[in-house]
């Protein structure tokens, strides 16, 4: 039985013990300042780069190492998250701890200002008049009502009138609100990634896409279809980009439900995703070739559809259009000009890419072949960001808290003031009021002062 | 270009209050002191004009849009908050041989803008955005409520290390500073500005960032030293008001919480990459 009791109340010394460190202050300091530490790391190793670019800079052991300790995705590496979720726990800790002493300022006040009070009260006056008790008390509720809106609770006890002020008690749940909205966003963020998605997708002008590459790489299908109608962008005189417009329709069933015109910071959502203006560029549409062969002999014109392989006339070989620059760099650091990317599939030889300049023809060449850029098609292709975040009205809820926490808590407080209208030793009227509030006493002392000031000169 | 002008008289006029608040410091003449007050106001107004003309300037150009948007723009107008919130700490609990140690920022501040290139530029599409305003104001007023509890816990910490020394000439200096306990006030009242406004500076930005991009926390370095910034606020409010953390730890506290802010403003830019590549 002993053994039992001593067990029991080891089990409650350790959940005692537990309880203490979760709502000790000392736990909340280290924690939002091991946090800010860690956060510095992910500043200075940039995070998720490709491996190459840590090569660059470190050694291959350094670069193991640090992946293996999570450093090259820290913000989601095990032990920054549970530093998190420690804060987490620490919080809700705290607001329990709290909870009581919050509900205790909240309730009742004594309404009468009796001698116990009084010891407690900050710039507490006492004033006397010749004057009958109704005229005082009125023009001294009336001073009073300025600063206190709400009614006063008024009692008669003792041989005197007692008069309770009170404002701002609410302001009390600044506590609440500053602390559990960390819990809101927290929430928000979880549920943004659990039931949320970010992707990417790129349109050409005049078609459309259902479905998008989420960051994760698989492909996400829609239930709907987003064709672009058209991008364009606009330069100022000094070739700074102006602004990107992408003319977007949302189709469902084969019809259009919506048409907006996207720009950086205006985009379009439909059914909770949303689309985003975020990069463009240009596709080649249809490329002519002037191609020739042995002894340079024209083989003719071949037009080649993007993605698509072509016959080159007298031969086993297919010619397909891959990619297009409008600027390429030569290995030497020279300008080629705009460039077509094209692969070559030759029978009994394996597929090889060049690239064909519009302006440098000496190296448009493959076996015997050699070939000049007629002409080029383009068609613009807009890209788009996409994102799905069900949870990021949960963050802006806890945004909202956390504001109107942190005004509630530095710049109102819960004000208490009492008058008591009584009578002296002498028989004459006398008036005792002081108040108290839970923050900024500096400025509510010189809010009593200013109208007890006005109480003395009624006459 | 005439707000450069405007621009540069100001740097002078700054100059000059710094000279004057530090002679204040030295002579203790109350006429040396209410000239240097006078002198900040007038940097403040001439420099007030200087940012109203490069606002209206940019309309001339026809690309109007508020001067808040590169690095020249941010430095110029944080000099501006500062020596503002300077003189409102000033005015609120005259202490002004303070001045002394935060008038050094407006000055260093417009000297270090004026050699940044200071044309006016065309919004790129990402600034165009009606959150540019709120996010950079509420920002920037939050950093220079630091710089000002920085000076001022920088004077206590100074105050307090001569007091525990022997004293040699009684009637000195340290009797003409202001009371420790107000300083030790003053560096957390201007903490208790800054820190809702950087709070609402950094979820503005969250928003802008959403509504640009689509994601309103991309762990971007900029956004995490923002946060950084306040986490060590935050460990400092809560060290004070439910600690009672006051004094020499408090000041340190606001010391490094500035370091901070300099280094998420500055060293960011300087030093790492990211989204705030323009210099905001």
């Amino acid at each position: 039985m002993a053994e039992d009791l001593k067990r029991e109340k080891t089990r409650a010394d350790f959940v005692d013990k537990i309880w203490v460190v979760f709502t000790s202050l000392k736990l909340v300091i280290t924690l939002l300042l091991v946090l800010s530490v860690l956060s510095v790391i992910g500043t200075v190793i940039e995070q998720n780069k490709p491996l190459q670019e840590y090569y660059r800079f470190f050694r291959p052991e350094t670069v193991d190492l640090f992946g293996r300790l999570g450093l090259l995705d820290m913000y989601h590496s095990w032990w920054f998250t549970a530093c998190l979720a420690l804060l987490a726990l620490n919080i809700i800790a705290c607001t329990m701890e709290r909870y009581p002493f919050i509900m205790r300022g909240m309730k009742k006040q004594s309404a009468v200002l009796d001698e116990k009070l009084e010891a407690g009260l900050t710039n507490l006056a006492k004033i006397k008049y010749s004057l009958p008790a109704e005229t005082v008390e009125s023009r001294v509720t009336a001073i009073a009502g300025k600063n206190f809106p709400a009614r006063p609770v008024v009692t008669e006890a003792e041989n005197a009138r007692h008069f309770f002020y009170e404002k701002g008690k609410y302001t009390r749940i600044a506590f609440f609100l500053t602390h559990l909205s960390v819990l809101v966003i927290f929430i928000g963020a979880i549920a943004g990634s659990l039931f949320g998605f970010k992707g990417y997708v790129s349109i050409n002008e005049g078609e459309l896409i259902s479905s998008v590459q989420a960051r994760q790489g698989e492909n996400k299908g829609l239930n709907f279809s987003v064709k672009c109608n058209s991008f364009n962008v606009d330069f100022y005189p000094n070739g700074a980009p102006k602004d990107y417009r992408s003319d977007l329709s949302v189709i469902r069933d084969g019809k259009e439900v919506i048409r907006k015109t996207i720009r950086v910071n205006d985009p379009l959502s439909y059914e909770g995703i949303t689309f985003y203006q975020s990069s463009y560029g240009m596709l080649p549409d249809t490329v002519t070739f002037e191609i020739r062969g042995k002894n340079d002999v024209s083989l003719g014109n071949v037009s080649a559809p993007f993605g698509k392989r072509v016959d080159i006339p007298g031969g086993d070989t297919r010619i397909e259009v891959a990619d297009y620059r409008e600027r390429f760099n030569l290995s030497d650091g020279s300008e080629a000009g705009p460039v077509v990317g094209v692969n070559l599939y030759s029978q009994g030889a394996p597929p090889s890419g060049i690239w064909i300049s519009e302006t440098r023809p000496e190296m448009n060449r493959y076996g015997a072949y050699s070939f000049a850029v007629k002409g080029v098609k383009l068609r613009k292709y807009t890209g788009l960001q996409v994102n799905k975040d069900p949870g990021v009205w949960v963050v802006w809820t806890g945004c909202i808290m956390l504001v109107a926490g942190i005004m509630m808590a530095f710049f109102m407080s819960h004000k208490k003031f009492w008058i008591r209208i009584g009578k002296d030793k002498n028989g004459r009227v006398e008036v005792t009021a002081g108040g108290t509030a839970n923050k900024n006493k500096h400025a509510f002392a010189s809010e009593v002062e200013r109208m007890v000031e006005s109480f003395r000169e009624v006459s | 270009m005439t707000n450069s002008l405007l621009f540069g008289v100001s740097i002078f006029v700054y100059f000059f209050s710094m000279v004057l608040y530090v002679s204040y410091l030295a002579f203790r003449s109350e006429t040396l002191g209410k000239v240097a007050t006078f002198t900040l106001l007038a940097g403040v107004i001439i420099e007030t004009a200087a940012i109203s003309l490069r606002w209206y300037e940019s309309y001339q150009m026809g690309i109007g849009r508020a001067p808040l948007t590169n690095l020249y723009e941010s430095l110029v107008f944080f000099a501006w908050t500062t020596a503002i919130v300077y003189l409102l700490m000033e005015r609120k609990f005259g202490i002004k041989t303070a001045g002394a140690f935060v008038t050094p920022f407006p000055f260093i501040i417009m000297a270090y803008a004026s050699l940044n290139p200071n044309e006016i530029q065309p919004l790129v599409p990402a600034l165009q955005s009606n959150w540019l305003i709120s996010h950079v104001v509420t920002c920037f007023v939050g950093y220079a409520a630091f710089a000002v509890s920085f000076g001022v816990s920088f004077l206590y910490l100074f105050k307090v290390k001569a007091e525990n020394r022997p004293a040699k000439n009684p009637g000195g200096l340290l009797n003409y500073l202001p009371a420790s306990d107000l300083l030790d006030e003053v560096g957390y009242k201007t903490i208790a500005i800054g820190f809702p406004l950087l709070t609402i500076g950094i979820i503005t930005g969250a928003f802008w960032a959403n509504v640009a991009w689509g994601t309103y926390w991309s762990w971007d370095p900029k956004e995490t030293w923002s946060l950084i910034v306040w986490l060590i606020y935050a460990a400092y409010l809560h060290a004070r008001i439910t600690k009672g953390w006051r004094g020499k730890k408090a000041a340190a506290l606001s010391i490094v919480g500035f370091s901070a802010t300099i280094f998420c403003y500055l060293g960011v830019n300087l030093l790492l990459s990211g989204l705030h590549s323009y210099g905001g």
